[in-house]
């Protein structure tokens, strides 16, 4: 990534002015002007320039776009989620109610919870879609086996951010299989009374549950999803996008190399010892020989 | 990876990008494009599905159903796969061992499995490990999506005997209302977890104090239990539940 303007493109810009080749329409004049504006003082055009039109390979599968679906998916669920907690009251008293308010009474509110909820389970199933295209591809290998890390640790994020938001409806499935959830997790070894504990704000279940899990919902796994994300993001620009293992381009560069290899083997020489011979040309064999050289 | 090997790598990449094209538009065209159909399906679903509200949360009542989201499905099912008596190891494999050790798996993976090799069928152990656990969520989801949902009617449940103890027949009446049977099973009706299975519960010889000490405050009683504490009921309910829950395989049935 080239971080500042270099001087060449200083130069480009001077020569563009010298070199005026007539009048420019008020749009791009205003663009231009718009961009110089905001490249002088921010450095950042040349890296968004760079950005969105740096090379990716030519052939690319329909697969690698659901990555950035799951984005859109999440931009999605935190549009509707802000819109709910307009409307959502974390108390256990008026929490059911407001829910009913949001689903019965609010301006589309049916339609924006029901997004929110179904939204929840497309994103699970195109985070694991994603995360199978990934593992398919092989695309975690070398250099890119931090962006598998991060995009592991957002799964996790996502069931978390699931059985959470699962509570804030507050009727009695939700409660209950809660209730379960959070005592199969005091059921682990160690840690897992502390957790069950730091979960419910106390040995039971209470009022300060429900505003804990709100807090958990709403606030720290969505900023942790969200760091993660950026992180996520920079490593997939940094490192590119992947080639599909299967691709024209590599296949061929395979079979060419395969071939060199027989052709290497067939005459019994070390790889890339020697220079092999052109294909067509007839391999020179040594006679075979009682003690089984140079036969194949 | 070997240092050839990772040289190798960047050389086909820069390789594959030469004759590459631009992020913009190509990419990003192909993204909108299925962001957007997958934007209208949920916004499809909410339309077709619409949400519905449930009943409003009673901590009083313990008539539920404790069924989580379909995404969990196949934690809630490893539950009943490791259930257990009274063993705490069990319940721990399916609580704790197994889905940390897959989390963990999951997120090193990269470490594992670090030759250069991308293509499938170059990967076969990579492969047909990813093969077997997909499968094996597909199944216990699909497992979870037909176990019943603890509405189990009551007068499919019959339990021969107990007409002669009115105080166990109380209690089975309380069992009946108190939503039991979404996670125990008796004579093969219930759910076949996350609960043990009852039938035979009389003749593991436990008191009525434990019982009743167990309904309280399971976790106490049976280390690693899931199951919630039941502390509503009146000290005449509790009785009756416990002589139940001790004929159970003895007295009747």
């Amino acid at each position: 990534m080239s971080t500042e303007a270099t001087p060449q493109d200083q130069e480009d810009r001077t020569a563009r002015a010298a070199k005026d080749i007539g009048p420019t329409g008020p749009i791009t004049k205003a663009t231009d002007m718009t961009l110089e504006y905001v490249d002088e003082r921010t450095k950042v055009v040349p890296d968004v320039k760079w950005m969105m039109f740096r090379k990716i390979p030519k052939e690319t599968s329909w697969f690698q776009t659901l990555g950035f679906t799951a984005l859109v998916i999440f931009a999605m669920q935190a549009v509707t989620g802000i819109v709910l907690a307009m409307f959502y009251k974390p108390d256990p008293a008026t929490a059911f109610n407001s829910i009913e308010v949001i689903t019965d009474e609010v301006t589309w509110g049916w339609l924006v919870r029901g997004m929110h909820k179904w939204g929840a389970s497309a994103m699970v199933i195109v985070v694991f879609l994603h995360m199978g295209r990934v593992f398919f591809f092989g695309s975690y290998k070398y250099p890119r086996e931090l962006t598998w890390v991060t995009g592991a640790l957002l799964l996790v994020l996502t069931m978390f951010m699931a059985l959470t938001g699962y509570l804030l409806i507050w009727d009695q499935k939700a409660y209950w299989a809660t209730v379960v959830a959070v005592n199969i997790t005091a059921s682990a070894p160690i840690l897992g009374p502390y957790v069950a504990d730091i979960l419910r704000a106390g040995p039971e279940f209470g009022p300060n549950t429900l505003s804990r899990f709100y807090s958990l919902h709403m606030l720290v796994i969505p900023g942790a999803i969200a760091t993660l994300i950026g992180i996520h993001l920079y490593l997939i620009a940094r490192l590119g996008i992947s080639e599909p293992p299967y691709s024209k381009r590599l296949m061929k560069a395979r079979r060419e190399e395969e071939d060199a290899r027989r052709r290497a083997a067939r005459e019994q020489l070390p790889h890339g010892r020697k220079p092999v011979p052109a294909p067509g040309t007839t391999p020179q064999r040594e006679p075979v020989t009682a003690d089984g050289g140079g036969s194949s | 990876m070997k240092r050839s090997q990772k040289l190798a790598y960047k050389r086909e990449f820069e390789a594959s990008k030469k004759d590459g094209k631009p992020f913009f538009p190509y990419a990003v065209a192909h993204d909108l494009i299925v962001a957007t159909a997958t934007l209208g399906v949920v916004i499809a679903f909410a339309v077709i599905f619409r949400v519905e509200i449930g009943e409003p949360v009673n901590p009083a009542t313990t008539d539920f159903v404790p069924r989580p989201e379909w995404y969990f499905f196949f934690l809630f099912e490893l539950l009943k796969i490791f259930e257990g008596e009274d063993a705490l190891t069990p319940v721990i494999m399916a609580t704790f061992i197994v889905p940390n050790l897959l989390m963990v798996l999951l997120i090193i993976w990269p470490f594992i499995d670090r030759g250069p090799e991308r293509r499938i069928w170059r990967r076969p152990v990579s492969v047909v490990t990813a093969i077997v656990v997909i499968f094996m969520l597909a199944y216990l989801t699909e497992e979870g999506a037909n176990s019943p949902g603890g509405a189990v009617a009551a007068d499919e449940l019959e339990i021969p005997g107990i007409e002669n103890f009115p105080e166990a027949e109380a209690g089975f009446e309380l069992y009946l209302l108190n939503g039991c049977a979404s996670c125990h099973m008796i004579n093969g009706v219930g759910a076949p977890g996350p609960g043990p299975d009852l039938s035979k519960e009389g003749e593991k010889g436990r008191t009525d104090e434990w019982q009743i000490g167990h309904l309280k405050n399971p976790p106490e009683f049976v280390p690693g239990s899931s199951m919630p504490a039941f502390t509503n009921f009146t000290d005449q309910q509790y009785q009756e539940l416990a002589v139940f829950l001790n004929g159970l395989g003895t007295d009747f049935n």
